[in-house]
């Protein structure tokens, strides 16, 4: 049993009987330190989304199905190709993709984790870190060198628009957390 | 043959910090049984601490019906029956008992089974109001997110309060009688009054010291609990000494110590200060239709959180406020809520200049944060829709 605070997109979850591949999950703060969490959640056998929201303390099943290491390949609209390393490929419905879309860029060479449910590929769960390139920030401030300032940034490739600390220039390759989407550290 | 279904609906509530939850849950179940004429019960943890806010509560009886609301001692495990009706609802995330969750299950027809979430202006709240949450054994929960939006599940507002309040404020013997009623002397009508229900806070000795050298007098209204621990540099004994109808003086300054009041005899209280002081969500809220300006000292959350909801809300409440109006008002919440006893004391000072128009928009700002409906009327609009 895990948390709803624990579940993490590409988990697959069991309630009545049918497991459903979770999407998407935004977890936001409440009162007295608890939290909310918003999930996305498709059901694998009937094909059906849904949006739905737990405590963040709400335990629930997840089942263990098949996973295999895979590098991205290339897009298919709509479908993304993964490939093992024994070069069989792999399609993953965009929809399925959920969060993980973000983060997925042409040429990466993190490995992705494939999970499979009744020899089909369902979903993609993106490593715990990624490192990317910077493609646009503003230069730092002047003056602003004690204390924890922040700036946004674009990535190379991607939409992506996140928090960097404030020492972070166009062209640096940083480190981010799936799970948060936020910024770690500077890697070069 | 089995039973006809009860209409009645279940309100539980587990009592965290004393008023806050039972606050609300008391409120809503009161306007359901008084404007819709709801069965309602309400199922409570702990009635000695309800019993602060409902002096005719018998803290000692299982069951008991006050003000057209049935009233159960909640106990673990329960020794009063739960029978499923309409709706079931767990306020502010307690864990219902598994009992109540496999008899509500395994009804002919479940009960409407909902989540009452605490308050918040934040964003997100329109995107999970009324939102389903998957459970086992294949009945829904639904999320109600009250808030400011047409979207959310609305704001706690009795449907004659603002009359109410108008007749009241229209009259400074009311607020005169009220203070002899609660034993406070040396009161009078054109002098300052602040109300003041916070969380312990370094803030208020900062505004003590600016009220202390006022040129005119500073009446200070604060019961005993958590908010006297922080005054005591001001105070010619422990708190934990000091009794009801007590009053101090420093300079400007007297501070008056309140007996504990009902709900009703609060928001009055809430009515004739001048500004208040408020903690919490209940309180926060009944600030706010006091049509007073007021300082909002948040629950604290970790990582600072409690910040975000703050500027969540700051954001709303200054939307048609002059900027330089809003970010003084906004300066002087957020120094509080960190602590700040300088700055808090210069932020205030800036207010004062400010008073008119600051007056002006709280008066305002009960009318255009309701909007059409308030939480009752919308959660008995969510509860028929999703019945049907």
């Amino acid at each position: 049993m895990k948390t709803a605070h624990e579940i993490r997109p590409g988990n697959v979850i069991m309630f009545n009987d049918s497991p459903w591949v979770v999407q998407k999950t935004e977890t936001t703060r409440s009162g007295r330190n608890a939290a909310i969490v918003k999930m996305k959640l498709k059901n694998l056998l009937i094909d059906s989304s849904t949006e739905t929201t737990f405590k963040g303390e709400d335990k629930m099943d997840v089942i263990v199905l098949e996973r295999l290491d895979c590098t991205y390949s290339y897009f298919a609209d709509p479908m993304y190709v993964f490939m093992d390393s024994e070069y069989n490929q792999y399609d993953v419905e965009a929809e399925n993709v959920g969060d993980a879309a973000k983060y997925i860029v042409d040429g990466m060479e993190e490995t992705c984790q494939v999970t499979f449910y009744e020899g089909k590929a369902i979903s993609v769960e993106m490593p715990t870190t990624i490192i990317r390139e910077v493609g646009y920030t503003e230069p730092a401030a002047r003056g602003d060198t004690s204390g924890k300032v922040m700036k946004p940034a674009k990535l190379v490739g991607s939409d992506i628009e996140l928090m960097v600390a404030d020492f972070v220039k166009e062209g640096d390759k940083i480190e981010i957390d799936t799970r948060t989407g936020e910024f770690k550290k500077r890697v070069n | 043959m089995t039973s006809p279904k009860s209409s009645h609906w279940d309100i539980f509530c587990a009592v965290v910090d004393n008023y806050g939850d039972i606050g609300v849950t008391w409120r809503l179940s009161k306007q359901l049984a008084r404007e819709y004429q709801l069965p309602i019960v309400l199922w409570v943890d702990d009635l000695k601490s309800f019993a602060h806010i409902l002096p005719t509560l018998n803290p000692t009886l299982g069951s008991q019906t006050l003000e057209g609301v049935t009233i159960n001692q909640w106990n673990m495990p329960l020794n009063i029956d739960y029978t499923p009706g309409a709706v079931l609802i767990e306020a502010f995330a307690c864990e219902l008992p598994d009992e109540v969750k496999a008899i509500a299950k395994c009804a002919p027809t479940p009960p409407l089974w909902l989540n009452l979430e605490y308050l918040s202006a934040e964003d997100w709240v329109d995107g999970c109001h009324g939102l389903p949450s998957l459970q086992s054994g294949g009945i829904n929960k639904y999320f109600y997110m009250p808030g400011f939006s047409a979207a959310s599940g609305g704001l706690i507002c009795e449907k004659s309060l603002f009359d109410e309040r108008d007749a009241w404020q229209a009259d400074s013997a009311n607020k005169l009688t009220l203070f002899r009623s609660l034993g406070l002397s040396g009161i009078k009508a054109d002098d300052k009054i602040v109300s003041l229900f916070s969380y312990e806070t370094l803030a208020l000795e900062g505004l003590c010291a600016r009220w202390q050298a006022s040129s005119s007098p500073v009446h200070l209204l604060v019961p005993k609990g958590r908010s006297l621990n922080s005054l005591a540099s001001y105070l010619p004994k422990a708190p934990a000494d000091i009794a009801a109808g007590e009053q101090f003086c420093q300079g400007a300054l007297t501070i008056h110590i309140l007996p504990m009041t009902d709900q009703t005899g609060y928001d009055r209280l809430l009515w004739s200060a001048d500004f208040n002081i408020i903690r919490g969500e209940d309180s926060f809220l009944r600030a706010q239709w006091a049509g007073r300006p007021f300082i909002w000292h948040i629950y604290q959350q970790e990582e600072d959180y409690h910040l975000v909801k703050l500027e969540a809300f700051m954001r709303l409440y200054c939307d048609n406020l002059a900027p330089e109006i809003a970010d003084c008002w906004k300066n002087l919440n957020l120094a509080f809520n960190q602590q700040q006893a300088d700055a808090v004391q210069q932020h205030w000072q800036n207010i004062e200049s400010f008073a008119l128009p600051l007056l002006a928009h709280a008066k305002q700002w009960p009318i255009d944060a309701l909007k059409t409906t308030d939480l009752a009327t919308r959660l008995v609009q969510f509860v028929k829709k999703s019945l049907r």
